[in-house]
């Protein structure tokens, strides 16, 4: 496998958030984990980020422990993966730059000095990588745009497409369409598959059941910060085995312990 | 009611030049040695969480409101010669100034850098480690996104620097040359000469200008601000 969460413990403030949670992804498979909201989603997602270490159990890569290799071999396996969180938080720079964001911190600081001055002096033309990851959420004719000035949809189509565009073996969504119209969530779920199309692993976090029925090729269902279930899409959502899995996919089950302030508490740039 | 012709003083436009290049030469020094200073100290800040951090900002925040004259009397002391820097003769010098209107500009500086700084939020500073930036890129991040609040402090300390009248008068002495040329006169120093002497209109003729100085510094900063908010 090649992202991988093994018995994953995590707690805040002496509050469990996960519990012995085993989760894996392999290229080019969706795997989506669904449950209510405050539930350890994105508290997973943050694990398998790197954002910091599990307070126990282990998260590899290709069978690695991130949090026994060095500083250094761990930053080159985050440039494997890319994360796209519930807000798009793009940066205050045409959609271009937010776009080659990833690929500027992979080059070396020559090349980076180097772009910087060049785009000072006249604007790069546009390459065909952000071209094609442009296509992906078609927002080729917002290039130029500034990114704080696009509506909140096209926005994240663009934070998808800044953490496609480093070409990325592992996706890491979190709620991805939860603000978003039905257009934008289905441009971007059709983007989604597109980049498991391409061999691009992907793990969305989402309470939207009917979407992780749509584009899942796994699902793992998580309640109270325990994994309840997790097998192929079609099994789970035909014949969950777990009689909360049956309830949720109902309706019945809506909301899990209030934890939201636990999961924003996982780890940041500066901390991890 | 005010004199509509003005009388030049002695030495005329060369005088009011050579005092405008001093106001200059003093705030512009001042306000890059602050910035040096204290934007590293407020991204510092900003960039990390230690035991008694909101107390340092309070200080600095307190540090807006010195009032100038009681600065000017602490760099006094400081650079006469019977106090600790008296060997570097800098009392009445444009240096003494610079050092004055420095600890003057540099709490406004670094506390309106610090605010924009920490405007910046954490969603922004997680994509940016999300997709693969290490601390530094993390960083650089944050000061590309600060860089309009962080131009409004520097343009900010200028203001309260070229403004200043009460430190530089007591450091710098207010001095001209016997030809007519400022040595430590600045326009708000030359203002109160000026008042003083009861030559009102020479004292509206340098108000204006140090008005025009101030309005330009603060045009550019609401042009700069504006072009960061007509992007959001």
């Amino acid at each position: 496998m090649t992202l991988e969460a093994i018995d994953v413990t995590m707690g805040f403030d002496g509050m469990g958030v996960l519990q012995d949670v085993s989760v894996d992804v392999d290229r080019g498979e969706v795997l989506t984990i669904v449950g209510p909201s405050g539930t350890g989603k994105t508290t997973l997602l943050r694990l398998l980020a790197a954002f910091r270490p599990p307070a126990s159990g282990t998260i590899t890569w290709e069978g690695q422990d991130l949090w026994s290799l060095s500083a250094e071999e761990r930053l080159a396996i985050r440039r494997r993966m890319s994360m796209v969180f519930q807000e798009p938080s793009l940066f205050n720079a045409p959609v271009h730059r937010n776009v080659t964001y990833g690929s500027r911190v992979r080059q070396p600081w020559s090349k980076r000095l180097e772009h910087g001055l060049r785009e000072l002096v006249g604007r790069r033309p546009m390459d065909d990588t952000i071209r094609d990851v442009l296509e992906t959420v078609s927002l080729t004719d917002k290039a130029d745009q500034n990114a704080l000035s696009l509506s909140g949809g096209e926005a994240q189509r663009v934070a998808f497409a800044r953490a496609l565009a480093v070409d990325p073996d592992v996706m890491l969504l979190d709620e991805p369409t939860s603000n978003l119209d039905p257009r934008n969530t289905a441009m971007l779920e059709s983007a989604i598959e597109r980049a498991r199309d391409r061999g691009v692993g992907v793990v969305v976090a989402t309470h939207d059941m009917h979407q992780a029925e749509r584009i899942s090729d796994r699902v793992g269902f998580i309640l109270g910060g325990e994994l309840v279930e997790l097998g192929p899409a079609e099994q789970l959502f035909e014949q969950p085995t777990d009689p909360r899995t049956a309830k949720f996919i109902d309706g019945e089950l809506m909301y899990d312990e209030p934890e939201d302030s636990a999961e924003q508490a996982t780890g940041s740039p500066g901390t991890a | 009611m005010l004199p509509l012709q003005v009388q030049l003083p002695d030495g005329g436009w060369t005088y009011i030049i050579s005092i405008i290049v001093v106001s200059l030469q003093v705030s512009l020094t001042a306000v890059g040695l602050s910035t040096l200073f204290s934007l590293p100290i407020a991204l510092l800040i900003g960039f990390t969480d230690f035991a008694g951090k909101r107390g340092v900002t309070a200080v600095i925040n307190t540090g807006m409101g010195f009032p100038s004259v009681v600065v000017g009397l602490v760099v006094l002391m400081l650079v006469s010669n019977s106090g600790p820097l008296g060997g570097l003769n800098l009392a009445f010098t444009p240096k003494a100034m610079i050092a004055s209107q420095f600890v003057l500009a540099t709490p406004v500086i670094m506390s309106v850098s610090l605010s924009a700084v920490e405007a910046v939020g954490q969603p922004v500073r997680d994509a940016a480690y999300a997709i693969g930036g290490t601390k530094v890129d993390v960083g650089l991040v944050v000061i590309k996104e600060a860089r309009y609040g962080i131009v409004t402090a520097i343009l900010a300390g200028f203001g309260r620097a070229i403004s200043e009248v009460g430190s530089i008068l007591i450091v710098g002495g207010n001095i001209v040359f016997s030809d007519g040329q400022s040595y430590t006169r600045t326009l708000t120093t030359a203002i109160t000469v000026e008042a003083r002497q009861g030559r009102y209109e020479i004292g509206l003729v340098l108000g204006v200008i140090l008005l025009a100085l101030v309005l330009g510094v603060n045009g550019l900063g609401s042009y700069i601000r504006g072009k960061g908010r007509t992007k959001q």
